[in-house]
């Protein structure tokens, strides 16, 4: 079928389903972030193409005073009903008409992947929600200061020196945590560890945990350090920022000295990606409804994501 | 004494009878006030106790005239109550004559009060001469909408009101575009009392040890600052003056070039200007030269200022070269920004924005 160019706000908002992907600026919260998308749709489709004026049913009963001057008389036969006029009743698309949900929030001061279900998209959000996903993050933590919440905008409460240390020993502590969390993982798969199932679940690899209380991180990688600053790639389920932030601050005291963490970004949250993540500059209608595309071709792509049969980790 | 004793019944049954008329009428009388319609009073019955068959003739008359009055429902289509204007479009010739004007009714609406008030005007004789009035003033058709959508309360002020303000204004030497910009952006302004504009005038002249031009010019370039909220203005006023340390003659150069600043929140401004002053290093008198700085929001001006560092642009000391006038980086979109002033693509920008 050739591909034609919709004017029509109708059309628009029927194929207005599925699952969106937004770059969540830092600083930002993610209730604020879903507002600004939902009324840039709205906005969007009220500039479109509306759809026509409804017309008077024929026994209308004439209230006018029965003059040729009189404007009621006029518009009646012109038969178009006023009150259904966008300047009496109101724009067309308001935001609360846009059915919207989180798969998972991030806090305020993490950036990065954040994907909004959309009206039909809602059930596949639910099911991304309860399929326990991997997101990938990237932790900038700066050395050298501590501060009351581990986060940068609170008060610093113990300064240190980080001169000692170096990536290896970051590297070195990493794989220790991962190792760490890793028996935790078995603990959180809801199988008493003393038994066959137990067995045959640890052969089959990582595991995904069974609820959404307690987060689990399958690996932490430095994938940089200069100055004060390093940078890990965290892999996890039911993480929250304040974990994170914590776990950074642990870190640190590990290492002889203290840190904050100064950057949190989401990069991956299972197959979406932030390459493919809408930048906020883009949040308005015909972006969106492009990233609504471009994520439909993804779950496409990888249909497990919807329906996970296996406890075991892949994506 | 046995028929004394009859007698005594019949004069109460007589009294009861009358008593029945009376609370018929009431009813309907109530019945009436309810209905709120333009239905003439119905003449009292006359209401005798002489015979009975009179009487019950007038009571029925009564009962059958009630009955009419409770099942009319044709003249009174207009009058049902509804939670919005729109319902009332198609019969109002009011409210057809403003969405013809272009007038948002679902936003009067909203306002408390304000929808009742709009329904009530009559288009010939309360809108009209008001309309009449701003085309001499020469506010253009166009704005009309507009205008009414944000102040209908307008309607409400007396005409001759109305011309002492604009006779104010002509007194204190507005020209005649000033005051279509001023009436044209800020409906609210011809509601505020030539006593009180003054006082609002005398204020900003004093404070800011203003000359009659330069508050003319701040008038006419924001005319909402004049007719805003004054606790907001004292404490943007001692924002800028106290916290940020602009001396008075910055202070003055700097409200006649961006009188919004006055209406943006405080708290908003110092972390606007602790960043461009702080990070970007600009001093007092280089913001005092642009002050679109300050009206950028702040996520703008960091994504725009640290993109130029990333790139080793952040230049904006006019002695040395590659010099960036900090003007340009709140100027235009993204696209415009990252080709005239970064030099750079889009897709880097956007590479760049992601990392962060």
């Amino acid at each position: 079928m050739a591909l034609t160019k919709v004017y029509d706000a109708v059309t628009v908002f029927k194929h207005l389903n599925g699952i969106l992907n937004v770059y969540k600026p830092a600083g930002m919260k993610a209730k604020h972030v879903r507002n600004a998308i939902l009324s840039n749709i709205c906005k969007g489709l009220n500039e479109m193409k509306q759809r026509e004026l409804r017309k008077l049913p024929k026994d209308t009963p004439l209230l006018g005073t029965g003059t040729a001057a009189d404007s009621v008389l006029h518009n009646i036969a012109n038969n178009e009903d006023l009150s259904d006029n966008i300047l009496s009743v109101g724009p067309r698309y308001l935001p609360r008409d846009i059915r919207c949900a989180t798969v998972s929030s991030l806090g305020d001061h993490t950036s990065g992947v954040l994907l909004f279900g959309i009206n039909k998209g809602i059930g596949q959000s639910g099911c991304l929600r309860k399929n326990q996903l991997v997101r990938v993050y990237h932790i900038t933590g700066c050395m050298g200061t501590a501060t009351e919440n581990h986060l940068p905008d609170s008060h610093v409460t113990v300064r240190s020196n980080y001169r000692h240390v170096s990536a290896d020993r970051i590297s070195g502590l990493a794989a220790s945590m991962q190792a760490s969390h890793q028996r935790k993982m078995f603990e959180l798969c809801g199988v008493d560890l003393q038994t066959q199932e137990a067995y045959e679940l640890a052969c089959k690899g990582l595991i995904r945990p069974s609820d959404d209380s307690q987060p689990v991180i399958y690996g932490i990688k430095l994938i940089r350090l200069e100055g004060p600053y390093f940078t890990l790639e965290l892999h996890g389920i039911n993480e929250t920022q304040e974990y994170l932030a914590a776990l950074v601050h642990d870190m640190a005291l590990e290492l002889r000295t203290v840190a904050h963490c100064s950057q949190l970004r989401c990069v991956r949250h299972a197959h979406f990606d932030v390459r493919d993540s809408l930048l906020r500059h883009g949040w308005h209608l015909p972006g969106i409804m492009k990233n609504l595309r471009q994520q439909r071709d993804i779950l496409r792509e990888h249909p497990e994501l919807l329906r996970q049969e296996r406890v075991e980790l892949h994506a | 004494m046995f028929c004394s004793a009859i007698r005594k019944i019949l004069v109460n049954s007589q009294n009861a009878a009358k008593f029945s008329v009376i609370s018929t009428q009431l009813r309907y009388l109530r019945g009436q006030r309810s209905a709120l319609s333009e239905i003439d009073v119905l003449h009292p019955t006359d209401i005798s106790t002489k015979q009975d068959d009179k009487e019950l003739a007038a009571e029925t008359a009564a009962r059958k005239s009630y009955e009419e009055v409770a099942l009319d429902f044709g003249s009174r289509e207009a009058h049902v109550p509804s939670f919005n204007l729109a319902a009332y479009a198609n019969s109002s010739n009011t409210l057809q004559q403003f969405v013809k004007l272009g007038v948002n009714l679902h936003s009067i609406e909203r306002r408390k009060g304000l929808g009742e008030f709009v329904l009530r005007l009559d288009f010939e004789k309360n809108v009209k001469p008001y309309i009449s009035f701003l085309a001499d003033q020469g506010v253009s058709a166009d704005d009309f909408g507009r205008m009414f959508t944000k102040n209908p309360l307008l309607f409400k002020e007396d005409l001759d009101d109305l011309q002492t303000r604009v006779e104010y204004l002509k007194s204190k030497r507005f020209s005649e575009e000033a005051r279509q910009r001023i009436f044209t952006q800020n409906p609210y302004w011809l509601m505020f009392s030539t006593r009180r504009v003054d006082r609002r005038l005398g204020y900003f002249q004093k404070e800011f040890r203003l000359s009659g031009h330069d508050l003319r010019l701040l008038a006419t370039r924001e005319p909402n600052v004049i007719t805003y909220n004054m606790e907001h203005l004292r404490k943007s006023v001692f924002t800028l003056k106290e916290e940020m340390g602009f001396n008075a003659k910055e202070l003055s150069a700097l409200i006649v070039r961006k009188p919004r600043l006055m209406m943006i929140p405080p708290d908003d401004l110092i972390e606007r200007f602790s960043y461009i002053h702080q990070d970007m290093g600009l001093s007092h008198a280089q913001i005092v030269q642009c002050p679109e700085l300050l009206a950028s929001r702040e996520f703008r001006l960091r994504e725009r200022h640290e993109f130029l560092k990333l790139l080793g642009r952040a230049q904006y000391d006019p002695q040395k070269d590659l010099y960036i006038s900090p003007k340009t980086i709140v100027e235009g979109n993204n696209f415009y920004f990252v080709r005239n002033v970064a030099k750079s693509d889009l897709k880097t920008f956007d590479l760049f924005l992601k990392t962060r």
